[in-house]
């Protein structure tokens, strides 16, 4: 294959993704339809990933006006929006809640996709800008876990750090040296500390952001110009007009999404969930709390790195990756009812790991 | 050999010094330290926390729990740490004393090395009865006083220290139960916010069907 027949190739690749007779008003909204059949649920899932989203945006530039950056004043500045803020309690309850439940959103998101073969062509790209969004939600979890510097965010954070380390070790040549800059690179300086604050507060609140929106309006746009996927493998019960039936649904499931947030928010506060010593000023010099662990959307990479041998988990991590990513080429001729079970052993994987992880660590790790 | 150690006098200073020790003893914040420095050595034996209570929490919790729960410092009351006893100034040295003196309930405590749970503790049982319940720590919770809530987060002091959560700090308790009081204590708020959200979806939803039928409309006319 010459230049010209590349050229000519891609050309056509990206117009049968990116369809310019499509991109009217008209297509895109008034004369969209979507399915409806047993598994139409799944459709409010991206829905619901962007609405806590929204969340996180507002909620997040409201503590952006209290919140200080720097290792001295960073524990006290959150303890101040907490305790004496009007509303502070709330708002960063709130932005700590729709948090998880945005990554909770992304992943139901992304395994009822996998089963409902919603990456399938034309939508390789919707798929895989879904897994960049994927990939830069748990980064702005990582990065957000740091920014209140108590005793479980620097430990976990210091943790998480050294894996990236770790790996260079299981690389070749003058590799084994590029996960110790990477790290570095992260931190700022010899150990997490201001530099690594000013570092993760830059990511969390600038440059993931960023990424986040240009990514979600190009996953967006994908996804309205080809429409809902089928989902399922006989034809639907019916369709339904995008706009306004369809809409509306989304509205009023944002609706309940916003209201179990606000009273989730209001009466339990999220640091209930964990022992207050974690939740105490980071101190240096002072004892470490029993106890340090990452946010629960990382226990299921968290607990077999801590049973399993490093190695195990990097190549495990990698091959999933890796997979993740080439899902359109890989699952292309793969039936529905096979990417279904697949999704369900993920969706099981996921769950045990994350309820029970600390219980299956302690069987057999005494 | 703590009194010797607070007085030179009695340690046996050489005559040719005698000048140079009065002269030393004369200045008026070397008395002072010097007070300090007996009030520190001489209760010293008994400035160790109490690592039976927090020991039997964290067992029958199961969570992690540090000497934050009665202590000023996470760290304990031994150091040079805010809150720890090489810290202390003469005030708070003297009050530390007034503090372990409390050894029979009712007397108002306030020792610079509790925190507000930790006072509630030696005056409401005394530090004779606290220093008895060494070898038994549940019952402790027994004779606490039931009703007691020092963060008003509706959850007692007593569920508190058996549940291991810090009974000084309103945002940390058993999940269900704050959840239970903070409802009951919003409700009227959580009441408002939900009929503002169905209103608001109502309405949208309704604004967004009259502009889909205009937007028909305006289709058939063209």
């Amino acid at each position: 294959m010459n230049l010209p027949e590349i050229i000519k190739n891609s050309e056509a690749y990206v117009a049968e993704r990116f369809p310019v007779e499509k991109m009217s008003y008209s297509a895109m909204v008034v004369k969209k339809e979507v399915p409806v059949h047993r598994l139409s649920w799944a459709y409010y899932m991206g829905g619901l990933a962007l609405f806590f989203f929204g969340v996180q945006m507002v909620t997040g530039l409201l503590l952006l006006f209290y919140y200080q950056p720097t290792v001295s004043d960073a524990h006290a500045s959150v303890e101040f929006i907490t305790d004496h803020v009007p509303g502070g309690s709330l708002v960063r309850n709130m932005h700590a809640w729709a948090s998880s439940m945005m990554i909770a959103a992304v992943m139901v998101h992304l395994l009822t996709a996998f089963a409902m073969k919603a990456f399938a062509k034309p939508r390789e790209i919707t798929w895989v800008t879904g897994v960049v969004l994927l990939g830069i939600t748990f980064g702005l979890g990582f990065t957000g876990y740091l920014l209140p510097w108590h005793q479980v965010a620097v430990n976990a954070t210091k943790i998480g750090l050294q894996s990236v380390q770790e790996v260079g070790q299981y690389l070749p040549g003058a590799m084994a040296e590029w996960p110790r800059i990477v790290k570095e690179t992260i931190q700022g300086e010899a150990a997490v500390g201001q530099a690594t604050l000013s570092r993760f507060f830059a990511l969390h609140v600038i440059i993931l952001p960023l990424a986040m929106m240009a990514t979600l309006g190009l996953h967006l746009l994908s996804v309205q110009l080809h429409g809902m996927s089928r989902g399922i493998d006989g034809p639907p019960k019916r369709q339904e007009k995008f706009f306004p039936t369809f809409f509306i649904k989304d509205l009023t499931v944002w609706g309940f999404a916003f209201i179990i947030l606000f009273v989730i928010a209001l009466c339990v506060p999220f640091e209930s969930l964990y022992s207050y010593p974690l939740f105490e000023p980071f101190n240096p010099k002072g004892s470490t709390p029993d106890g340090i662990k990452p946010e629960w959307y990382f226990y299921f990479l968290y607990y077999p790195l801590e049973l399993l041998p490093f190695w195990v988990i990097l190549v495990g991590s990698t091959v999933l990756g890796a997979v993740l990513m080439g899902t359109p080429w890989i699952f292309q001729n793969t039936s529905r009812r096979t990417l279904q079970i697949l999704a369900v052993l993920a969706a099981l994987y996921l769950f045990v790991m994350t309820v029970f992880g600390e219980q299956i660590y302690h069987m057999f790790k005494g | 050999m703590n009194s010797k150690a607070s007085n030179p006098r009695d340690a046996g200073t050489p005559r040719p010094g005698k000048e140079l020790a009065e002269q030393f003893l004369n200045f008026p914040s070397v008395p002072l330290c010097l007070c300090g420095l007996l009030v520190f050595l001489l209760s010293s034996p008994s400035a160790l926390a109490y690592p039976e209570f927090q020991a039997f929490v964290a067992k029958s919790s199961g969570r992690t729990v540090n000497c934050a729960m009665c202590h000023a410092n996470s760290d304990g009351p031994e150091g040079t740490g805010p809150g720890q006893i090489g810290h202390l100034n003469a005030a708070e040295l003297e009050r530390l004393g007034r503090a372990r003196s409390a050894l029979q309930p009712g007397q108002n405590v306030d020792s610079p090395i509790l925190n507000a749970f930790g006072n509630h503790i030696i005056k409401s049982i005394g530090k004779e009865k606290f220093v008895e319940l060494k070898v038994s720590p549940a019952h402790l919770a027994d004779l606490l006083p039931p009703d007691s809530d020092l963060d008003q987060d509706g959850i007692p002091d007593v569920r508190e220290y058996l549940d291991g959560t810090l009974p000084i700090n309103h945002n940390d308790g058993n999940p269900l139960l704050l959840f239970r009081h903070n409802f009951r204590a919003n409700l009227v708020a959580i009441a408002l916010t939900l009929a503002a959200t169905v209103c608001g979806v109502w309405g949208l939803g309704h604004l967004l069907h009259g502009l889909a039928a205009a937007s028909r409309i305006k289709d058939t006319e063209d």
